[in-house]
């Protein structure tokens, strides 16, 4: 390790060099483009064809769960070995891996929740050209084309999804290095050294560093064709638009987990984190396509469609001569197998339900932690926490989570504390309790190279960082300087480092601190791509295989400690940047180091509406903006923005000036004081949301096609500030002035509310609920409330109230979606606000005991609603209201 | 609020105890006793905004009727709503309703609390005691500052006045300068147009011969023919050290060893050392330097010192304090330094203005300009200056990256305004 600590000095100087030169834009030229990538470069020089590949159907074998088939390159005569399942839920998964790997190829651990159980396939009919077969009970069939192989999914006579259409099927196979052979032989064997290398086979040099590659190329790529389909979401993490666009004239969009210094906006390079999953959409049909490889990944998207203007498509209508829309995609990854499962919905929903039965659901966080959250690089030292606290009370503002980042460590050694500016860090975290607020400190996964820090001695020793090609501890350069980086896929070291987590372990913790895990990607300053070197070893596999599972593992470690420490009472909350699909199982994620610009602020709604696609719902963005000093104007946009977003964080740059709420006049702060309590009144909401996420997959934050696919156009809405209603299938100008936020409550949906703002969330448990009911043209709504302790793994003992809420031939009522849980709270129901309602002469509220009273009533005919004055009925009993 | 002077603290709770136990039967939970007036009325509630009429038994009950919040003062009802802790024993003071049975202990006499979790105990006199003694300590602070900004000022003014006549002295001797230039600027003009007259060649040595008999009468103050060791240190300055005075060792060295010299040593000499050496010169040749002192003098004088130039004191002082690894030196009116252990010095600012508001416009500096930053821009410090009994640095912070914060105490900064409008105004 000698040389590469001696070139770090110098590393660090240009480090620091860019980050003063100011200039606002991502350096593209540290990052690799498709043709400086070069197993990138060489598949994306295939052009759609025949395919080389052959089905072998002879070989094929059917068993009740599964077909295998070999697959032929009749160019190379390598054979490959395909695996095809039905599962459960209507899914189809395709595996394709060499059939006699030279030695074992990658294949993805830790990342499904179990082995995804199978439903029985049929054999259809066959003959020399392919075989067709059932998918379980439905009209679904797979037809396997022998020559050249491809698979075409149907339903009754329509083609859901082909595979390897385009020919674009590819398996680099392992082989040995030609020219190892001759390594001392005669010179006339340098041409074709001299050929690979130009191919970056062998060995690939980007910028000034080097990949050995030893294991030689071993790319793979496959092509789907979806008919019919002209929108396809998904694949984060990109700063772009929504619905993906075709990358023919570009990129492809890439899947490599990097620390992109202040990243561009719309393009498809890659950021933070990595979910292979991508959505197909149109009316009839939402399918979804997860490609479950953690290597470098490109992804290519085009579109038959993609060209046309609204009047071509209408005029290829009207002539009837359009080809039928379809998008082609294809999937090109460094390393590992093509393991691909086809989720077939056929609504939104279906979808997220099957990845969700692949992947689990988004971990249901504690209800503090869908709070505020005040963070900033750095709160100094332990007064700065106490006057910021104070702050907030002063300003009657709430929160619940105070953040501490980097520079409260000793000298970034992570576990511990500065010991002048935090001496006392249980007192401060005590003195937050007594406010029952909470906080979170920062700890990454690289490691100071110091044999007086105790976390580095225990990982050294114990031989738990990952190696370097040479087969010593790599080293890389990050925040502390010479850092290691601990191999997080090694199950001994995740229960290791949960284990670093236990209050006798981690000193100066309590309940009330959390943790947030930064620089996961990994970010190694001074490595590829701001990232660790390809060839770095994480045991019988290289860092090129594991690369996008790293930050998924290292938020693992992090929330199994502190779901540990509390002897698995208390959940976790632990917030990561870098992500791979099931990360939604261990956390809340964020878009990382945006900028305090207008456009940063528009591009984390698609951001998160995307994550959300893939399962990750607990998103959000740095309010304000991390980089630079926010506008005014943009930050109170920003926090009006953010308080709607699933995770609502201020984070500030260490160089920027101070940007508490409080801090740009009486206006300001009341303009962010209101919004800021707007989330807190919602927080029940939320809580309801988040359990629906944590139950079925679904996204908490959703385009608008996810939950309407059919006809938006019968709803009415109604604004929550105002409660004008405005009818649907309009376009509506909506002037705002700077207190305003457009937001709409949709006719037939019933929202529970807490008005009763206080300082934290765990400061309103014992508060009571006030339901707003929104009525559609037939004059019928429907919600939910959902209520447990907030903090404990007790709902999944049944410890909760679940409780649908409908309204109905003007009665509303509250009845049990969980008769089998229980839970018992001081809430009751305050106050009921219909929206959309006609004066009643009179309201009778009936409870369980049959016990029937009047309510009292204030109508306001000008905007047609009915508060009903004080219920009073505890929350978690069966109750109902007649309007008469 | 009613001041009362500080003897009369007591009395005033003794009244108050009196009165609400035997006027106020029915309680009203979370009023003054100056709203009481509005809840008089049994039968109704008029909402003090007057939007409203509710029943009686709607106020207190849980439920937030009117707008302004007047109907639940005991409850956390009403969003807008406040809630007044009558802390028996300390301060009385209203907290919002967010914050009654919210499981925290607001009020010190747990008044907020008394249908939650919290085991409030009752720590209002506790408080009161404490802040009695707070009280008096402060007020012991601020006479005994007073006192001492006194005589500050009695100083600041003799300072202000002897520098003044050294202001005035100085424009003396500059003007004498200028004349004498002038002069001899005039003779030199003289002796160009007979040259140009009569041209003959020039003779080295003469030009140079006057100015050294020139230089030793300068130097020779007592005119006595032969220069000492105190006409030396009195006149002649080190240049790289700040035109530092020399000291009498210094000076013996510069006389050759000796305490005295004649002109024609002189000429031999220290003449060399003055003219070719540049490490000391003649002070009082050098106008450049009397009119750099005289400008910075002047400057100095310009500077806002108070109505009293009673922060004139601090002019040539400089304080310091240590946190963590930085040694942080304020010298008012002029710089703010940081030093590291490492021994580098950055500077964090030099002297701006006044920053005070309106009320308190000597209560804050501002020092600017300092050490460039990062992300650009410069670093600044604010001064924030409070009576104390001594005058020092208590504390420094950096919120924002390049931008501190200072806590400076100084009797001057004690008024007499604050003393007068007391803690009782707080009541």
């Amino acid at each position: 390790m000698a040389t590469f600590t001696g070139s770090m000095a110098p590393v660090l100087v240009l480090w620091l060099a860019m980050s003063l030169s100011g200039t606002w834009a991502v350096d593209k030229g540290n990052f690799k483009t498709c043709d400086q990538s070069a197993f990138c470069k060489r598949q994306r020089a295939l052009k759609p064809g025949d395919s080389p590949y052959r089905a072998l159907l002879e070989t094929m074998e059917l068993t009740n769960t599964r077909l295998t088939l070999q697959l032929i390159n009749d160019n190379n005569k390598v054979r490959l070995l395909l695996e095809l399942y039905r599962l459960q839920g209507n899914m189809t998964r395709v595996k394709i891996n060499e059939l006699k790997p030279l030695k074992p190829r990658f294949e993805v651990p830790d990342v499904l929740i179990t082995e995804p159980s199978t439903e029985p396939l049929s054999l259809l009919s066959q003959d020399e050209n392919g075989v067709v077969l059932s998918l379980g009970t439905e009209s679904q069939r797979v037809i396997i084309s022998a020559r050249p192989f491809r698979l075409d999914i149907m339903e009754g006579p329509e083609v859901l999804m082909s595979l390897n259409s385009r020919g674009l099927l590819a398996f680099e196979h392992l082989r040995m290095r030609k020219d190892t052979w001759f390594s001392k032989g005669p010179p006339g064997c340098t041409s074709s050294k001299e050929e690979e290398k130009v191919d970056g086979m062998w060995e690939e040099t980007f910028k000034s560093h080097s990949d050995s590659k030893p294991n030689g190329p071993s790319a793979i790529s496959l092509d789907f064709s979806l008919p019919g389909v002209e929108h396809v979401y998904g694949i984060p993490e990109h700063a772009d638009t929504l619905r993906l666009k075709t990358t023919d004239n570009g990129d492809p969009y890439r899947l490599y987990n990097l620390d992109v210094f202040q990243y561009e906006l719309y393009n498809p390079m890659a950021l933070y984190g990595a979910v292979p999953v991508m959505l197909a959409h149109k009316a009839q049909r939402t399918t979804g396509i997860f490609w479950l490889n953690a290597a470098e990944t490109w992804v290519d998207i085009s579109s038959n469609t993609a060209g046309k203007t609204v009047f071509g498509k209408m005029l290829d209508y009207v002539q009837g001569s359009s080809e039928t829309p379809q998008t082609d995609v294809r999937w090109i990854s460094e390393s590992g197998i093509i393991d691909v499962f086809i989720m077939l919905g056929p609504t939104p929903k279906d979808v997220f339900s099957q990845y969700a039965s692949l992947t689990g659901t988004q971990s249901f966080p504690p209800l503090a932690a869908v709070g505020y959250h005040q963070c900033r690089w750095n709160y100094n030292d332990q007064e700065d926490v106490a006057s910021v606290d104070a702050g907030f009370d002063e300003h009657d503002i709430p929160y619940d989570y105070i953040w501490l980042d980097i520079e409260h460590t000793d000298g970034k050694r992570y576990f511990t504390w500065d010991s002048h500016k935090f001496a006392s860090p249980k007192e401060m975290l005590q003195a937050l309790e007594d406010k029952k607020r909470k906080m979170v400190a920062i700890v990454d996964p690289h490691i100071k190279v110091d044999s007086n820090y105790k976390i580095h001695n225990e990982i050294r020793n114990k031989g738990f960082y990952i190696k370097n090609k040479d087969g010593g501890d790599y080293e890389g350069w990050c925040w502390p300087g010479s850092a290691g980086y601990p191999d997080f896929t090694r199950p001994d070291m995740r229960a290791w480092w949960a284990s670093m987590f236990a209050y006798d372990q981690y000193e100066g913790t309590a309940e009330n601190l959390y943790t947030w895990n930064d620089m996961n990607e990994p970010s190694v300053f001074n490595g590829p791509e701001v990232t660790m070197h390809k060839d770095a070893v994480h045991g019988a596999w290289e860092h090129r295989d594991v690369h996008n599972l790293y930050g998924l593992y290292v938020q693992m470690a992090t929330a199994e400690g502190q779901i540990q420490r509390s002897g698995g009472v208390e959940r976790p909350f632990v917030l990561t940047r870098a992500f791979f699909a099931g990360s939604q199982r261990y956390g809340a994620v964020w878009t990382g180091d945006n900028a305090a610009e207008w456009d940063h602020l528009k591009v984390s709604i698609p951001m998160c509406l995307s994550l959300g696609l893939v399962g990750i719902s607990f998103c959000g963005a740095d309010v304000g903006g991390f980089f630079k000093s926010p506008s005014t104007e943009l930050l109170v946009r920003w926090y009006q923005t953010g308080a709607y977003q699933p995770f609502f964080r201020a984070h500030a740059h260490l160089d920027t000036p101070r940007r508490e709420p409080w801090l740009f006049g009486p206006e300001n702060t009341a303009l962010i004081r209101d919004v800021v309590r707007q989330r807190y009144t919602l927080l029940p909401y939320w809580y309801q949301q988040f359990y629906h996420a944590y139950r079925t997959g679904e996204p908490i934050m959703r385009p608008l096609w996810v939950e309407y696919p059919q006809d938006p156009a019968t709803f009415v809405w109604f604004d929550v500030h105002t409660f004008q209603k405005h009818n649907g299938a309009q376009s509506l100008y909506i002037p705002v002035t700077m207190s305003s936020i457009p937001v709409f409550q949709r006719g037939g949906s019933i929202i529970p509310r807490k008005m009763r703002v206080r300082r934290s969330s765990s400061c309103m448990t014992h508060d009571p609920y006030t339901l707003y009911v929104a009525l559609n043209l037939q004059r019928t709504a429907e919600g939910e409330l959902y209520i447990d302790d907030g903090h404990t793994f007790n709902y999944e003992k049944k410890e909760f109230i679940h409780r649908r809420l409908s309204f109905a031939k003007n009665m509303l009522s509250s009845v049990n979606l969980a008769t089998d849980a229980e839970f018992s709270t001081g809430s009751w129901i305050e106050r009921i606000v219909i929206l959309g309602a006609s004066k009643p002469s009179k309201v009778t509220l009936k409870t369980a005991d049959g016990q029937e009273s009047q309510l009292e009533f204030d109508f306001d005919a000008s905007m047609s609603v009915l508060t009903l004055r004080k219920p009073g009925v505890n929350a978690g009993l069966d109750w109902n209201v007649m309007l008469q | 609020f009613i001041i009362l002077p500080p003897d009369m603290h007591f009395h005033m709770i003794i009244v108050a105890v009196f009165w609400f136990g035997f006027v106020d039967s029915r309680k009203i939970r979370g009023i003054s006793s100056s709203y009481k007036r509005f809840f008089r009325e049994r039968k109704s509630f008029l909402c003090i905004d007057g939007s409203k009429i509710i029943p009686f038994e709607q106020v207190n009950d849980d439920y937030c009727d009117c707008e302004d919040g007047s109907d639940e003062p005991g409850t956390s009802a009403c969003p807008q709503g406040r809630f007044y802790c009558t802390n028996l024993g300390f301060r009385p003071h209203y907290i919002p309703s967010s914050r009654v049975n919210d499981g925290i202990c607001d009020c010190c006499d747990a008044s907020d609390e008394y249908n939650s979790h919290a085991h409030c105990q009752n720590a209002c006199w506790n408080l009161g005691q404490r802040e009695r003694a707070y009280v008096e300590g402060q007020m012991r602070t601020l006479d005994e500052g007073l006192q001492l900004k006194q005589q500050l000022i009695e100083e600041g003014v003799l300072l202000w006045r002897e520098k003044q006549a050294q202001l005035r002295e100085l424009q003396q001797v500059a003007e004498d300068l200028q004349t004498k230039l002038e002069e001899r600027r005039s003779r030199k003009q003289e002796a160009d147009r007979l040259k140009e007259q009569t041209p003959r060649p020039p003779e080295a040595g003469d030009g140079q011969n006057s100015t050294v008999t020139g230089t030793f009468k300068l130097l020779d103050s007592n005119k006595d023919g032969s220069i000492t060791v105190d006409e030396v240190q009195a006149k002649v300055a080190l240049v790289h050290d700040e035109e530092r005075v020399l000291s009498e060792d210094e000076a013996v060295a510069l006389l050759g060893g000796d305490h005295q010299m004649d002109l024609t040593t002189f000429q031999h000499t220290l003449w060399d050392i003055l003219t070719n050496g540049g490490r000391v010169k003649v002070s009082a040749l050098s106008n450049t330097f009397l009119f750099v002192f005289l400008s910075d003098l002047r400057e100095k004088l310009a500077i806002d010192y108070g109505p009293d130039w009673e922060f004139l004191f601090l002019n040539s002082q400089c304080y310091k304090l240590k946190v963590y690894e930085y040694t942080y030196t304020l010298c008012p009116f002029n710089q703010v330094t940081q030093q590291s252990t490492a021994g580098t010095e950055v500077s964090l600012g030099r002297w701006g203005m006044w920053e005070g508001p309106p009320k308190n416009q000597y209560g804050r500096m501002v020092y600017e300009n300092g050490e460039p930053c990062w992300q650009g821009g410069s670093r600044s410090t604010t001064v924030t200056l409070t009576c104390g009994t001594e005058t020092a640095l208590r504390s420094v912070k950096e919120p924002s990256k390049c931008q501190y914060i200072m806590d400076f105490q100084t009797p001057v900064a004690c008024q007499p305004v604050l003393k007068q409008r007391g803690i009782h105004s707080e009541l």
